[in-house]
């Protein structure tokens, strides 16, 4: 039986991360995101077409369960439609920050897109509240059983609060799924960490798969420059970002560079989104790094001294400020209103997140410095500064490798990444490490060969025979190393082990000795002799003795 | 070699003769037995035949049992197999030539169990490839047998383990990174890089022949220590800092990328991750590697202004001993420095770093002094002052410039900075540490061109200088002791004189009247308080029981003055009532508030009382059992310290004695009162004793008529007492009385649990005040009083609560303000 995966979204793209593994006969999906630069058919995964490849009447059939791995649009955003419109009533389940923060997320964006023309398959509210009510929320490291076969296991991963990485294992077949993470801790989360598990296959996110980042510290350095020299100077400092986690990392790193600084300048959260974001935060201590379940016991780590709320009216108020807005691509909302004020000033200064999707105002931005940006039936001048951030909560290609060669599994599957540098991933995947690995497009599938492990007892004089023939060896090896000093083969103790395999009908499969092989199958012993050779064992025998004897001799000589 | 043969041929003859010979009849106890104990005890079995003696087959049983049982299926026991391995390689001796095949041994096996599942197993490992690369450092044939590459692959491995996803092992990995020597220079570069550096030799790396196994290719190493510096727990970051330190004497190239690691980390969230850092730049910069570039400096003087002490004292220790390439960069320390030194003024061993950097950089060091020459040339008389931290910054280091190492340039300093130097000897020589300060301010004399003191032995001035400071200082001491002896004579002559007028006071009683008499005694009870605010002790005590004696005199006389002029058989209270009620608690005072009376004062003090009760028997003019007791009391009191024969009872004390002994009613005592006011005569003493005053003080913390204590109108309320009690000993009985208007309300003063000793007791205690008035507010008037003990005859009734007799009152009324709760 094969592990069966196939790429519903985030294949050969960034965009409505949705993974449909089956593994075991069992069917699961990991993510069920929606494309932000998209608002035609290809907003959601192809639903209608995989079920007809099923063969099964409706989802909650064809699939065992749903895991999410995070809250970010790209993985969750299209579950709501998927269980109230497309109808599936299966097991969802996620950790329990991203289930608390979810519908936020969700309500969001619906928000913003509301105006958007060709919207038609859109969700409402309620659907978002009726599908929150079917998730079962799991912790780290908690092993779900959901049905009699399949197990689930979250493990940390970084990137944002209640990000995880998902281990799936069904009888012999395992396999884990990253979703997105960071091996770089960030202040306000730790780095992604997984036990050593072994794995059929791992399907990774390779965002960065050709990057290798600056450490942490000079990145954190050039960003509080770059900031700090913009409100020197009286410019205005628009942070888009996501409402939760890159907000609480950046404003933490402001506010501790404000305070040794003595800086006066207002930082400001948008809207109460992000301020009522961080009670949950605040309830969710144990879900980030040491540093803030540390320190939290004696001072709140999210309560910024110098972060005040904004109104909308401030947006036209002169003097600096920093201000951060959703969404963090400049798809809607108000980032764009405020991008679209304050980007004609040369003082002004945008900061970009790491990767924006195609299409977005952001990824313009960053291709290039363009003087003036088209948007839907709106020109703006661009005459702002630009500084791309250097703190994507995504690992970078070296960690993707470090990670892979950690968990060594026997196949990788590339995800939620260009395909360029897919290939070039892979290529370095296959090269150094040395095991098999895949890029699918979306609606695609690869069929990774498993494990079969069979099941067998020994009997005890096998082992013990095992055991005996261990000591020998033991014993030879010390002499080469008092007499001759360095052999290779003192490296290796492992050894096969001579037995005979015994396999009937209806009785499990059983190694033992070969002396044992009679009594098991109840057969009497036969000897068969030969009367004309019988002189001659005779005189082999004799022959023997004495040869033993001429020996015993000798070493009672020494 | 055919010798070994036979001997190996035998040991396994034996081992498999045992193996039969124990099949047979234990086959079912060997069959039950741990495969693990089963392995251990082939080798011991083995061992005892041999005939070579010492401990190398010991040892060599020992590697042998850990390493199978390294190979088990029980993570707790492979874990415990390495940690024992490690500890059988921290006793070889390095230098044995089987010491080498055991390293070689235990190395393979670590490296077999490197990916293990298990944590505790992995971090076993680190500490065992830890302990194989010392003892592979350590060996004398090192580069003979080209180990070289060996050392690079185990720091390779190492740097794998360092991106483990257990902390500890994390933690362990760079620690054991940092101890590494003899790793090439190229991996130690790509140790700091994350992207892999293209060299020809790091992609072909073998050992022993054969290629790298893929796992175990540089990429996995690349950039540990950038991981390192960033990871999430700072035990790791502190580890990693530590170790970019230490690996920094083996590389210069190293040292340089390493600083900017370190530099970065001075924004550590974490105060020790941010001393580590500092720390490893210290140990850079002693082992001379450390050269800041000019991207460091915003950093570096940030560090010297830090709000933390210990980073700005590590700053500067780091400056002492840095190389700086550029002028520029020297004057921005300096500027540092100096801005430093201003901020915090008291830490003076910034000048010990000035003169460092100076002496560490002649050519700079000289250029600045030149500048501060002309500045100080041009500067008019009063604009250049010498008081200013930067000035005397800039002169320790010009002056440095002549003992850096450039001595055989000619520097060229002018000489006007040593001569300004001069008045700064004592910072200059605190900064040298070494050099003496006459050697020191002779050396700046002559560089200042001062001829005059070129003639002139330094120790001989120096000499004259300490003779007079002596005598000085003996002029000084004799001017004390003279004034302070003069004092005291003071006193006594001002006591004599004072009893000298009030004994002529009384005698020409009759010829003045009251107010002549009371300005006299203002004035000499004034001139005693004078005296005592500068007494205490004894004489204290003294001038204190004096002025009570004043008081006392001054109210007989008044009260002689009252009763000639008023009418007999007066009825109510009148100010003669009341001044004879102060004539007896001022007697109280003087007779149980002073301890140390002696004869000659008890005498006079009991002659005293019998005048106030004579004058309290002619007030009331008719016999008064009460008051008639206690001048017999007082009588026989007196007959006791006579009977001795020191004194006699005076003219007044025995008419009185007659009187009474003669007419038992009384009469003739009454009727004789004139007469026997003649007869008193006061008597001036010399002899004052050894007086202690016994007194009190009392106080209640915030409590004014500002700042009133709130109570509920008819609930008890308590009141904080903070109590300081002189010369009080357990036989006394003190209590505390509280009184508000009529109402008085006594209670008993348990001062054991005071603190301190019989001259000073000092305590707080919490009293309920219990009858609290009905009214909105009131004022509570408290003060500690002393019972009177053994008066003879008692007054009052005892069982109600109070002091059982008379009683003296020891401290000042104090006034505690109450308000009620329902005010606010």
């Amino acid at each position: 039986m094969a592990i069966e995966c196939l790429v519903l979204g985030a294949g050969q793209e960034v965009g409505k991360s949705c993974v449909v593994v089956t593994i075991g006969g069992k069917r699961v999906m990991f993510d069920c995101g929606m494309h932000m630069g998209y608002h035609d058919d290809r907003h959601y995964p192809d639903f209608a077409r995989a079920l007809a490849a099923w063969g099964a009447p409706d989802f909650t059939t064809a699939i065992s369960c749903v895991v999410i791995t995070h809250f970010h649009m790209d993985h969750i955003g299209a579950l709501p439609y998927f269980t109230e419109v497309c109808g599936y009533h299966g097991p969802i389940y996620m950790t329990y920050p991203t289930k608390a923060l979810a519908p936020f997320m969700l309500e969001d964006y619906r928000k913003v897109t509301m105006g958007q023309r060709g919207e038609e398959k859109q969700y409402s509210y309620e659907d978002i509240l009726r599908c929150m009510k079917k998730v079962t929320p799991m912790d780290l490291k908690q092993t779900v059983q959901v049905d009699k076969d399949l197990v689930i296991r979250a493990y940390y991963a970084g990137h944002v609060i209640g990000a995880a990485m998902i281990y799936a294992k069904v009888g012999d077949a395992a396999m884990v799924y990253t979703g997105d993470y960071n091996m770089t801790p960030d202040r306000h989360l730790g780095a992604a960490q997984i036990d050593r598990l072994k794995l059929d296959v791992l399907i990774t996110e390779s965002t960065y798969a050709k990057s290798i980042r600056d450490s942490k510290p000079a990145r954190e350095r050039e960003f509080l420059k770059a900031v700090h020299k913009c409100v020197s100077g009286g410019g205005k400092v628009l942070i888009p970002t996501f409402a939760l986690g890159r907000a609480q990392e950046l404003c933490m790193l402001l506010d501790d560079y404000w305070e040794r600084m003595g800086l006066k300048v207002p930082i400001y959260f948008s809207a109460g989104l992000t301020i009522q974001a961080n009670v949950y935060y605040k309830m969710l201590i144990g879900w980030t790094s040491q540093k803030i379940k540390d320190s939290h016991t004696v001072h709140n780590p999210f309560d910024f001294k110098h972060v005040c709320h904004f109104e909308r009216s401030f947006i036209n108020n002169p003097g600096p400020c920093v201000l951060f807005a959703t969404p963090g691509m400049i798809t809607g909302g108000f980032s764009l209103e405020a991008f679209k004020k304050w980007a004609p000033s040369e003082k002004n200064l945008v900061t970009l997140p790491g990767y924006c999707v195609s299409g977005t105002i952001g990824h313009k931005l960053m291709c290039g410095k363009p003087t003036r940006v088209d948007y839907e039936d709106t020109h703006i001048d661009v005459r702002c500064q630009i500084h791309q951030l250097a703190f994507s909560p995504h690992t970078d290609s070296k960690g993707i490798m470090d990670l892979t060669e950690f968990l060594s599994p026997k196949n990788v599957i590339l995800v939620h990444g260009e395909k360029p540098q897919m290939a070039f991933l892979k290529e370095r995947i296959e090269s150094e490490l040395g095991m098999p690995c895949y890029y699918p497009g979306n609606n695609e599938s690869v069929s990774i060969p498993t494990t079969q492990n069979l099941k067998m007892s020994a009997t005890e004089r096998f082992i013990t025979g095992c055991a005996v023939e261990q000591g020998k060896r033991s014993l030879h090896k010390r002499n080469l190393i008092y007499g001759t000093g360095l052999s290779e083969e003192i490296g290796s103790d492992e050894a096969a082990g001579e037995g005979v395999l015994l396999m009937q009908k209806h009785k499990s499969p059983k190694i033992l000795c070969e002396d044992e092989l009679l009594e098991v199958l109840g057969m009497g012993r036969h000897l068969v002799q030969f009367e004309p050779m019988v002189s001659r064992i005779v005189a082999a025998v004799e022959s023997e003795l004495q040869r033993a004897k001429a020996a015993d001799l000798d070493n009672d000589g020494k | 070699m055919g010798d070994p043969h036979p001997l190996s041929s035998a040991h396994l003859t034996a081992a498999a003769s045992s193996a039969r010979e124990h099949r047979g009849p234990t086959n079912e106890r060997l069959a039950a037995s741990d495969p693990s104990t089963s392995f251990a005890k082939r080798p011991r079995v083995a061992a005892e035949p041999s005939d070579s003696g010492g401990c190398v087959p010991c040892v060599e049983a020992d590697v042998r049992a850990l390493v199978s049982v390294s190979g088990g299926i029980y993570p707790l026991a492979r874990a415990g197999a390495l940690r024992g391995l490690t500890a059988v390689l921290e006793k070889v001796d390095t230098s044995s030539c089987v010491s080498a095949a055991i390293t070689d041994c235990c190395y393979k096996c670590a490296v077999e169990l490197m990916r293990d599942d298990d944590n505790g197993v992995r971090l076993a490992v680190v500490r065992l490839v830890d302990a194989c690369a010392r003892n592979i450092s350590a060996r004398l044939d090192f580069d003979a047998n080209g180990y070289g590459d060996l050392m690079d692959m185990i720091f390779l491995q190492l740097s794998s383990m360092a991106r483990d996803m257990c902390t500890q092992v994390r933690m362990e990995a760079f620690a054991a990174l940092g101890k590494m020597q003899r790793v090439s220079e190229g991996v130690l570069l790509q140790s700091l890089e994350k992207k892999v550096m293209k060299t020809d030799r790091m992609g072909v790396s073998i050992i022993n022949g054969q290629k790298l196994p893929p796992k175990l290719k540089i990429p996995c190493a690349a950039g540990i220590f950038s991981h390192g510096v960033e990871d999430e727990f700072y035990e790791v970051r502190r580890t990693a800092c530590k170790s970019l330190g230490a690996l920094a004497k083996f590389s210069t190239q190293y040292t340089e990328k390493a600083l900017d690691l370190l530099m970065d980390m001075m924004n550590d969230d974490t105060e020790a991750v941010r001393l580590q850092a500092l720390e490893a730049l210290f140990s850079m910069a002693t082992y001379g590697c450390l050269s800041v570039q000019e991207k460091h400096m915003h950093m570096f003087l940030g560090l010297l202004v830090d709000a933390n002490v210990l980073i700005r004292d590590a700053a500067r220790k780091i400056f002492g001993l840095v190389n700086m390439p550029k002028l520029q960069i020297f004057k921005s320390a300096v500027d540092g420095l100096v801005t430093s030194l201003e901020k915090y003024p008291e830490e003076e061993d910034i000048y010990g770093i000035m003169f460092s950097i100076g002496k560490n950089h002649g050519s700079f060091s000289a250029n600045i002094a030149k500048h501060l020459a002309k500045e100080i040339t041009m500067a008019s008389d009063g604009e250049l002052i010498l008081d200013k931290p930067r000035v005397k910054a800039l002169l320790i280091v010009s002056i440095s410039a002549p003992f850096s190492d450039d001595k055989h340039k000619q520097l060229g300093i002018p000489s006007i900075i040593f001569s300004y130097a001069i008045p700064l000897l004592e910072k200059i020589s605190c900064a040298l540490g070494e050099v003496d300060q006459d050697s020191l301010l002779s050396y700046l004399y002559h560089k200042g061109g001062m001829p005059f003191w070129e003639n002139r032995s330094v120790s001989a001035e120096f000499g004259e200088s300490e003779s007079c400071n002596v005598e000085t200082v003996k002029i000084g001491a004799h001017i004390e002791n003279t004034a302070k002896e003069a004092k005291c004579l003071d006193e006594v002559l001002v006591m004599k004189s004072i009893l000298e007028i009030v004994e002529g006071v009384w005698t020409m009683r009759m010829s003045c009247n009251v107010c002549e008499v009371r300005t006299i005694f203002r004035t000499c009870k004034e001139e005693l308080r004078l005296l005592a605010e500068n007494s205490s002790g004894s004489i204290g005590a003294l001038l204190s029981f004096l002025s009570e004696y004043l008081d006392a005199i001054l109210f007989i006389v008044e009260i002689w003055q009252l009763i000639q002029l008023d009418k007999p058989y007066t009825c109510g209270l009148t100010s003669l009532d009341i001044l004879l009620e102060r004539l007896d608690m001022s007697v109280r005072r003087m007779k149980y508030c002073y301890i140390g009376l002696n004869r000659v004062l008890e005498v006079q003090v009991l002659e005293l009382s019998l005048i106030a009760h004579l004058c309290r028997l002619s007030k009331i003019a008719v016999c008064s059992k009460v008051v008639l007791g206690k001048v017999l009391w007082v009588i026989n009191r007196l007959e006791d310290l006579c009977a001795d024969g020191s004194c006699e009872l005076s003219d007044f004390s025995g008419e009185i004695k007659k009187a009474c002994d003669t007419n038992r009613i009384g009469d003739n005592l009454i009727g004789n009162i004139n007469n026997l006011f003649q007869l008193f005569h006061l008597k001036p003493t010399t002899d004052f004793g050894m007086l202690k005053v016994i007194s009190a003080m009392l106080r209640v913390c915030d409590n004014d008529s500002e700042n009133p204590l709130q109570y509920i109108c008819g609930l008890p309320v308590g009141v904080s007492f903070k109590i300081s009690l002189w010369n009080i000993s357990g036989h006394h009985r003190l209590w505390l009385r509280m009184t508000i208007g009529e109402s008085v309300q006594h209670t008993f003063l348990e001062f054991s649990r005071f603190e301190g000793n019989d001259e000073v007791m000092s305590g707080s205690m919490v009293v309920p005040l219990y009858a609290t008035p009905k009214t909105c507010s009131f004022v509570l008037r408290v003060c500690l009083v002393m019972e009177c003990p053994s008066a003879g005859i008692s007054t009052h009734q005892g069982g109600h609560g109070g002091p059982s007799d008379c009683v003296v009152q020891l401290s000042d009324e104090l006034n505690v303000y109450f308000v009620s709760a329902s005010q606010w």
